[in-house]
Order: C-alpha cells, then structure tokens, then sequence
C-alpha cells in the first residue's frame, strides 16, 4: 500500500517536472489582457493533452497545461462518510484562504476536491521544483491531516458521551 | 482535405480492425511462450497513427494492456526494448493511468518510475505535446 503511494507520487512528480514549462504569452482575443490560457480554453493551439493519473478508483490527479499556466486536481481517499464530511470542510476551508498559499485555486473543479492553479508568474517569482516539492508535500500531509482529525472526532465523541451518560449511572 | 482523410479512414478502419485481431491472437501465443519482449513490440508496433476511430484505438488498447499486465521483469524488459517505443508506450501508460482500475494503475506507475529513468522527461514531454498521435 506504502509502496503504491510512492509510486503515485513519484509519476505525479514527473509528470509535474515534465509539464511545467510555462512562459509569458498575453491573450491573443484581447489586447493588453493576460489570461491563464488553461481556465480560458480558447485556442486549442496553447493546450497539451491533459493527463489523469489515477492511483485507484477513489484517488485521482488531473494535470491540465497549456503556454502560461498549469492545472492540477486532486481527488482525495474518502473511505466513509465522516471522512467524505471532514474532507470536503477541511479542503473547502483551505480553499477560502487561496490568496495566503498563491497557487491555490478558490474553486476545485468539477469532479475533484481542491485544485492548484499554477501560472508563468509563479515559475518566475519562485523556484520549479520547490512548486513541485510543495504539491507532492501537500499530498502526502493531506492524507494524514484527515486521519488526525477523524481520530479527534472519534476521541472527542467518546469522552463527551462517557461524561454525559455518567450522570444515569 | 480533412474531409477527405475522414473517408478514407472510415474505409481503413475496418481493416486495421482486423489487422489488430490478428495481432491479438499472434501475442496470446507469444504469451504463451514467454516471449514477453517481442509481445510488447508486436503490440506496440501496429499502432494506428492519425486514426480518429475510437474503435481502433481501443481495439489497440486492450492488445496493448494485455501485454502490459503480463510483465513481470520491468528492467528487463526496457532494456531490450528499442527507444524508438518508447514514447508510444509512455502514450499507452498513460492511458492506462486515466482508466482508474487498481491492477492496471499499480502496474502503469511501476514501468511508468523504470521508463522515465531510462528515456528521460522528454518522453513524458512528447506525450504531453502530440496532439496529433494520440494514443
């Protein structure tokens, strides 16, 4: 299973390394506009093929890139409903703070559960493989981040219950 | 022009179906004798280029996954396979990734680690880049 995860996050990595050469290209449609070109989705010229590498059913990544900008979507574990609760508000909590981490997007895409938005400007202002570095980190955290939580729901649950059923002994 | 590709291409598909079917039945035997390179090559060989028809690529697909799934040596087997596969079996991989099925992903990612080692970024690069030949 450890083995699996290693794997996934080292074909992501590459796949990212390979992926991620962005440069500066100003909209084609507008004049003086600079748009990510893989949110605008105009000109079928600025794409390349997306990929979607998944690990098994549950858990998938989608890497989209175009000339100035670079997708990536995550799909993560959710083996009950308490995870699928605690993920959704942990991920939805993460995303409402999008500005504080630069490269996240506010909204995940359709399908996914939080998604990075990746442009020239990034590449520019900070080092590739640290961007690279950082996403593979936040996958490897993300699993261990909701275990933690559902472990201190659980915990909590069963001290407030043991308190309050006390008082009918 | 285009129009013209697309009518030609309607007529071909038939026959490269048929070409692939053969293709399946000469790689089962090749299985059977544990020829596991020369299946991979027979796979990867016929691949039809610039077809649109869904229906080649996943007549294609499935040949191709058949082999997949019956390596068992990876290191092996990319070293005597030429680099000029390389590239389609990255597209292949990839393809195998989008599908979500655990064996298959499990052993996508492990010949996907051993063969960008060997062929490099520029082989994932390419996958990315060719819009034209897609798998």
């Amino acid at each position: 299973m450890a083995s699996t995860l290693r794997l996934y996050l080292t074909c992501i990595r590459n796949t990212l390394e390979a992926a991620m050469c962005l440069q500066n290209f100003p909209c084609q449609e507008v004049e003086r506009h600079n748009k990510p070109e893989i949110e605008m989705k105009t000109s079928p010229e600025l794409l390349l093929n997306s990929v979607l590498i998944c690990r098994n059913e549950a858990e998938k990544c989608l890497i989209e890139t175009s000339i100035n900008s670079l997708r990536i979507s995550l799909k993560v574990k959710q083996a009950d409903e308490l995870e699928n609760i605690l993920t959704k508000k942990f991920l939805r909590f993460l995303s409402m703070r999008a500005e504080a981490f630069q490269v996240l997007r506010r909204k995940p895409v359709q399908g996914y559960d939080i998604s990075f938005l990746i442009t020239n400007y990034h590449c520019e202002e900070m080092q590739k493989h640290k961007l690279i570095d950082f996403i593979v980190q936040f996958m490897e955290d993300i699993d261990k981040e909701i275990s933690e939580l559902k472990m201190s729901v659980n915990t909590r649950g069963r001290l407030v219950a043991t308190e309050f059923l006390k008082q009918f002994i | 022009m285009a129009g013209a590709k697309e009518f030609v291409e309607a007529d071909n598909a038939e026959a490269i179906i048929t070409r692939i079917e053969h293709k399946a039945r000469k790689i089962e035997s090749l299985l059977k004798q544990y020829k596991l390179v020369e299946a991979l090559k027979t796979a990867l060989d016929g691949s039809p280029p610039m077809t649109r028809d869904e229906r080649c690529k996943s007549a294609n697909w499935i040949v191709v996954h058949r082999a997949i799934m019956a390596i068992k040596d990876i290191d092996g087997i990319l070293s005597s396979l030429d680099p000029e596969y390389y590239d389609i079996l990255m597209k292949y991989l990839y393809r195998g990734l989008s599908t979500g099925d655990c064996p298959t992903c499990e052993q996508c990612l492990r010949i996907h680690e051993k063969l960008r080692e060997r062929a490099g970024l520029g082989c994932i690069l390419r996958c990315l880049a060719d819009t034209v030949n897609t798998s």
